[in-house]
């Protein structure tokens, strides 16, 4: 008896190191033993069994659909960042031609890769997946309404946005339409790229575009105060609106300075001079 | 405020005679300048410039308002929301007191109260939980396809409630309570309001934290076998959960948990083994187990 007991006390403590290892693995082993002697146990067992491999299926499913989710999302994001970049390519001279380029990309965003978001998510779990494609989605909404305002100076609505993604989806399930806190974050995001446009408008002279902007900015601003608060995670929203002041500050700054040192250029510059009223400075070109 | 706005009106117009707007742009602003100006005196006109400054100034008026619009629109919405959001936070409130008065009742398995009569006690709550769990799918039906949305506010109590269920069922049958069976106590049904899996899985994760515990007060309490049972179920489980792939979140990490909980009834089961005390407490902890079922 004496004998058995150290022996057993010598096992159980040789096998301490790579205990959990050990019984981890030995737990089908055993399960198979047990099997013969207590039939309730083996009912557990494989029970367990069952439910967890029906739950790996559906974690692994989930995991993979978010993954292409995720990577549709980035591919829209990059391309949407080419399509703001491409717009802030504009100049005076050739702004047309530069803005129908920013068009045709946008739509390309649109036809390649937001409509493969949308067959990724095969018209489910919008609101479960949503952390994974929202930034892709903002960013979207930000090169759509970028270029919509420097094409028309109006807002691109959400309901309007909503209405060229149903031809992409698939009849058979329910379309993707992005949710309004995508299109408001996205909205914020507008308004440091507006900012980008403004200061490059007024180094170009062109006050009144930057003014457009500038009240543009304001507006959906003092929009967004009001609905700031109310935001399902209202934290982000909140960082979002202090960086959306500095941006709409800074476009009125640069206008102010524009505004006031121009003015003294003006009289020296005469009334027939329309093209430089900003610098004072004679054309380089 | 007003002033401000008239000052920085009028220096534009004053020192800035030749104004950089197109043609038509002009025309406008002419008019209304040469209106303004014929009426400086009068605050009506200067209330009028006002608004038409905060309406989004001279350049967005046939846009303005639609825009007004949508965003009055998006606050009605969010508004709605927010007042969903409220409601199902006063359900999950309720959950939460009820999960409260659930585990203490169950907390007096520590104190080596007979099984059954605790599980009585603490089943008696169960049909509250399920009257508040119709109440908030109640609720999510009103906004149909957004059960994520709001999941993040009765995320937590759920995995409460889950973890208590599994003690409970666990204590009774030593057993893993599944998914499906936790859904079934709960009266959830999957295609309209059900049991998130992880929020199962988690909820699983915070059961295996009572059983170190557990066990250390049953062997206290003179239950030899009951390392021995525990070890096995926790060990088994700890396999399960092996199978599945988890990405880095709180599920992970709650996993990564586990095996804590497992060392501890190893170290137990150890301690009662190596004294011989599982041996001729064998007998007796079979016993202890059949009184209780």
């Amino acid at each position: 008896m004496l004998l058995y007991a150290s022996k057993l006390c010598f096992i159980v403590m040789a096998s301490k190191p790579q205990r959990i290892r050990h019984l981890v693995g030995a737990t089908w082993q055993s399960a198979m033993k047990k099997a013969r002697t207590m039939s309730t146990e083996t009912h557990t067992e494989s029970s367990m069994k069952d439910g967890f491999s029906k739950y790996a299926d559906y974690l692994n499913n989930l995991n993979d659909k978010r993954e292409r989710v995720v990577k549709a999302s980035r591919d829209i994001t990059m391309n949407s960042k080419k399509v703001i970049f491409q717009v802030h390519r504009m100049s005076k001279q050739n702004k047309e031609e530069v803005l129908d380029k920013a068009v045709k990309d946008l739509t390309a965003v649109t036809d390649q890769y937001l409509s493969r978001l949308i067959k990724e998510l095969q018209g489910t779990d919008f609101w479960k997946l949503r952390r994974a494609y929202s930034p892709g989605v903002q960013e979207y909404v930000e090169a759509a309404t970028l270029c919509n305002f420097c094409k028309t100076g109006t807002l691109l609505t959400l309901d309007e946005m909503n209405a060229t993604l149903i031809p992409l989806s698939d009849p058979s399930v329910e379309p993707l339409q992005i949710n309004i806190l995508d299109y408001i974050l996205g909205l914020a995001d507008l308004t440091g790229e507006l900012m980008r446009l403004a200061i490059g408008r007024i180094s170009e002279g062109e006050l009144d575009f930057a003014e457009k902007i500038c009240s543009f900015v304001r507006e959906i601003y003092r929009n967004l105060t009001l609905i700031a608060p109310e935001m399902d995670d209202s934290s982000d929203m909140k960082q979002k609106m202090e960086t959306m002041l500095q941006s709409v500050m800074k476009i009125e700054n640069a206008c102010f300075s524009v505004h006031v040192r121009g003015s003294e250029y003006i009289p020296l510059l005469g009334p027939a001079d329309t093209s430089y009223p900003l610098l004072g400075m004679p054309d380089i070109e | 405020m007003i002033s401000a706005f008239r000052n920085t009106l009028f220096s534009h117009y004053l020192l800035n005679p030749k104004p950089f707007f197109s043609l038509l742009l002009i025309s406008t602003q002419k008019s209304t300048f040469v209106s303004s100006t014929s009426s400086l005196c009068k605050p009506r006109s200067h209330s009028t410039f006002l608004s038409t400054l905060m309406a989004g100034g001279d350049f967005l008026n046939p846009s303005s308002d639609k825009l007004e619009k949508q965003f009055e629109d998006f606050r009605h919405h969010l508004e709605e929301s927010g007042n969903l959001r409220e409601r199902i936070r006063a359900v999950a409130t309720e959950i939460d007191s009820v999960t409260r008065l659930i585990y203490a009742s169950l907390l007096l398995v520590h104190q080596s109260r007979p099984v059954a009569e605790v599980i009585e006690k603490a089943k008696s709550q169960i049909g509250v939980l399920k009257e508040l769990y119709s109440r908030l799918s109640e609720i999510i039906r009103e906004c149909p396809g957004q059960y994520y949305r709001y999941h993040g506010d009765w995320k937590s109590e759920t995995q409460t409630v889950v973890s208590l269920l599994a003690f409970m069922h666990w204590l009774e049958t030593g057993n893993l309570v599944l998914h499906s069976e936790v859904e079934e106590k709960l009266g959830l049904t999957p295609t309209e309001f059900g049991l998130d899996v992880d929020d199962y899985l988690i909820g699983i994760c915070f059961m295996s934290n009572e059983l170190p515990r557990y066990v250390v007060n049953q062997v206290t309490a003179g239950d030899y076998d009951c390392p021995r049972k525990v070890l096995k179920f926790l060990t088994d489980l700890h396999a399960a959960f092996r199978m599945l792939n988890l990405r880095n979140d709180f599920l992970r990490k709650k996993f990564d948990g586990m095996k804590y909980d497992l060392r501890k009834v190893e170290e137990v089961f150890y301690d009662v083994k190596i004294r011989g005390l599982a041996a001729n407490g064998d007998s007796t902890g079979e016993k202890q187990a059949q009184g209780q079922s």
